[in-house]
């Protein structure tokens, strides 16, 4: 910029040091506590870096709790819902992008669905509690793995039909029109021209979805019970016990964070994309 | 451009020859994204009216509705908690939204020239953002321990008193808010980052020659050019902060008593503790109604300026 002082670049890496330390600081404790054993942990002083690291902590939480039902759940139901808001929001994104529906529909679609996304699941999510609890041929989908997914995957369709529209906006139409022109079906220009050019955004969106699946809270606690609950829901049962596990909470953070990090570095460069619609967070 | 492809099909297209699901293709494309809307979307939202305008008995064979017209809503109109709860919300989203933009855009215009790393800083900042608010609760919640906690450790090596985070009615709101503030400003400050870095420069060297200070070219260029991006973040930030629940939720449990209770809790407890659906039915449609209108007009805008990717 203009005109930039000395002490201006300074006061902008400290800025930047500052921010950094922020947020790193609160996750590094998380993960030197989760590293300690009980006589570690109420130490006081508290040791800065853990002198004797331990995976006890890790072992108790996923063994002995059994946690790793919960990993479980939260990967499949995860699995479900970005599979099919995938499926479902890529179709529809395709025929927005490429077809004119009379009556200015695309917009109105689109303006709707988006709407749909702001809405407090709160109130959507009474009625599905009733509606999960009646029973269906003998079958219940309330505290299902795919009760809860379906749920998340209608959830992040927004998201996936912002993405998705960006990105066939984004590949060049003359391959298609020339398909088109040799006689194959728009069905067949989608599968064979289509989706292989949208392929990696197709992916970051799977993940996009996959990481808002994993993060929910609200509509998980209200329509799972033990056997379908997700991994933040039992975490979250933790705080509020008679005999407070701090190594094993500060584990499990650490344990729900890993997986979901690692994708979202995976997909960072679609993750301003989506962040404008909301995904991912709230 | 849709529009050019339309015709140039619609011209070559030989009708009769092409089957019917050819011919509508863009509707059954669209259809299985309706028919989810309908079935998690519209038919819940309908029902939920029902409800409020209703008096619910859980009953081993199923609901037992009664009609009981505006009574739901009359209560709620009198009960001092559905108030109280209201106004810590607006307080809520108002507070954490402010603090998360103020921040978030002075930090994306510190930092829009010369800073070296940027590439690490940015993916440092995306941890926030994605960790699960769960996890970044419990995170948190053992910070602000009475007894373990570092801040009080911290307080008790500068010689400072030890402060009842989460259990001092006074403090625990806002003590929630920081940790809002921690994890959603990153977000804030990428969305309004991309913005700055894609500027346009002939303003600024326009403001230049004419000698313009930094405050006059900040307020006559720089926020009129953001104000779209600007305008989205910040309603997409107040529309997520009314809908708060998690943190609350597993921190406090909308504790010190009710002081932390928000609409989204005050509803939970209505329905899910009290199991009164009806009520907590007309508390979360009333609430519906005001964010609907923040929705309309976030969306409007979103896209409009996103460069709507419909080209119509």
């Amino acid at each position: 910029m203009v005109g930039e002082t000395t002490f201006e670049r300074y006061a902008k890496h400290i800025a930047v040091a500052v921010v950094v330390l922020l947020i790193l600081l609160p996750v590094y404790w998380m993960v030197n506590m989760s590293l300690k054993d009980r006589a570690e942990f109420a130490a006081r002083p508290p040791t800065l870096i853990v002198e004797r690291p331990t995976t006890e902590n890790y072992y108790d939480l996923l063994v002995t709790q059994r946690f790793y039902l919960k990993g479980r759940n939260s990967l499949v139901v995860a699995v479900i819902a970005a599979t099919l808001a995938v499926t479902v929001g890529t179709l529809a994104a395709y025929a927005l992008s490429r077809f004119r529906l009379p009556k200015n529909f695309n917009y109105h679609l689109l303006f709707t669905i988006l709407t749909i996304r702001m809405f407090p699941p709160i109130v959507t999510v009474i009625p599905l509690f009733a509606f999960y609890n009646r029973e269906f041929f003998g079958f219940k989908l309330y505290d299902t793995q795919i009760g809860l997914g379906l749920i998340h995957g209608f959830m992040e369709l927004p998201l996936v039909l912002w993405m998705m529209i960006g990105f066939f906006r984004d590949i060049p139409r003359d391959m298609e029109e020339a398909a088109l022109v040799d006689g194959d079906s728009r069905f067949a220009v989608l599968r064979k021209i289509a989706l292989p050019l949208v392929a990696p955004g197709l992916a970051a969106t799977f993940i996009l979805v996959f990481i808002a699946s994993w993060n929910e809270f609200l509509v998980a606690l209200i329509l799972t019970g033990s056997r379908a609950q997700t991994l933040p829901i039992a975490v979250a049962g933790q705080i509020g016990q008679y005999d407070v596990q701090w190594g094993n909470m500060m584990a499990a953070g650490v344990i729900t964070t890993i997986p979901v990090l690692i994708l979202a570095l995976l997909t960072q460069r679609y993750l301003t994309r989506g962040l404008a619609v909301g995904g991912v967070t709230g | 451009m849709a529009a050019k492809t339309v015709t140039r099909e619609q011209t070559k297209e030989p009708t009769g020859a092409t089957p019917w699901w050819e011919r509508n293709l863009a509707w059954l494309l669209v259809a299985p994204m309706l028919f989810m809307v309908v079935v998690f979307a519209i038919l819940p939202s309908l029902t939920a009216i029902l409800y409020s305008f209703s008096h619910i008995r859980l009953h081993r064979t199923g609901l037992l509705r009664t009609f009981i017209g505006f009574d739901n809503f009359v209560r709620a109109f009198n009960d001092s908690l559905v108030r109280q709860s209201a106004v810590t919300t607006l307080k809520w989203a108002l507070t954490v939204t402010t603090v998360e933009i103020l921040l978030g855009l002075g930090l994306a215009l510190l930092l829009a020239h010369g800073i070296r790393g940027r590439a690490i800083f940015t993916s440092l900042l995306i941890i926030p953002i994605i960790m699960p608010p769960v996890a970044v609760s419990i995170m948190w919640f053992f910070m602000y321990d009475y007894t373990f906690g570092i801040f009080n450790y911290l307080l008790s090596v500068v010689g400072l008193p030890s402060v009842r985070w989460l259990s001092d009615p006074n403090i625990a709101l806002y003590a929630m808010m920081a940790v809002d503030v921690w994890q959603a400003t990153p977000f804030a400050f990428l969305l309004l980052y991309a913005a700055v870095l894609s500027l346009p420069r002939d303003p600024y060297e326009a403001a230049a020659i004419d000698g313009a200070g930094r405050w006059h070219v900040f307020r006559t260029v720089t926020l009129p050019l953001l104000l779209p991006v600007l305008a989205v973040v910040i309603l997409l930030r107040l529309i997520d902060a009314a809908r708060i629940f998690d943190k609350i939720y597993v921190m406090t449990r909308g504790g010190p008593g009710s002081s932390a209770f928000t609409t989204t809790l005050t509803v939970y407890v209505e329905a899910f503790n009290k199991y009164d659906f009806g009520y907590a039915s007309a508390i979360s449609f009333m609430f519906q109604i005001v964010l609907v209108i923040i929705a309309t007009v976030y969306v409007k805008r979103v896209m409009a300026d996103y460069s709507a990717p419909l080209d119509s």
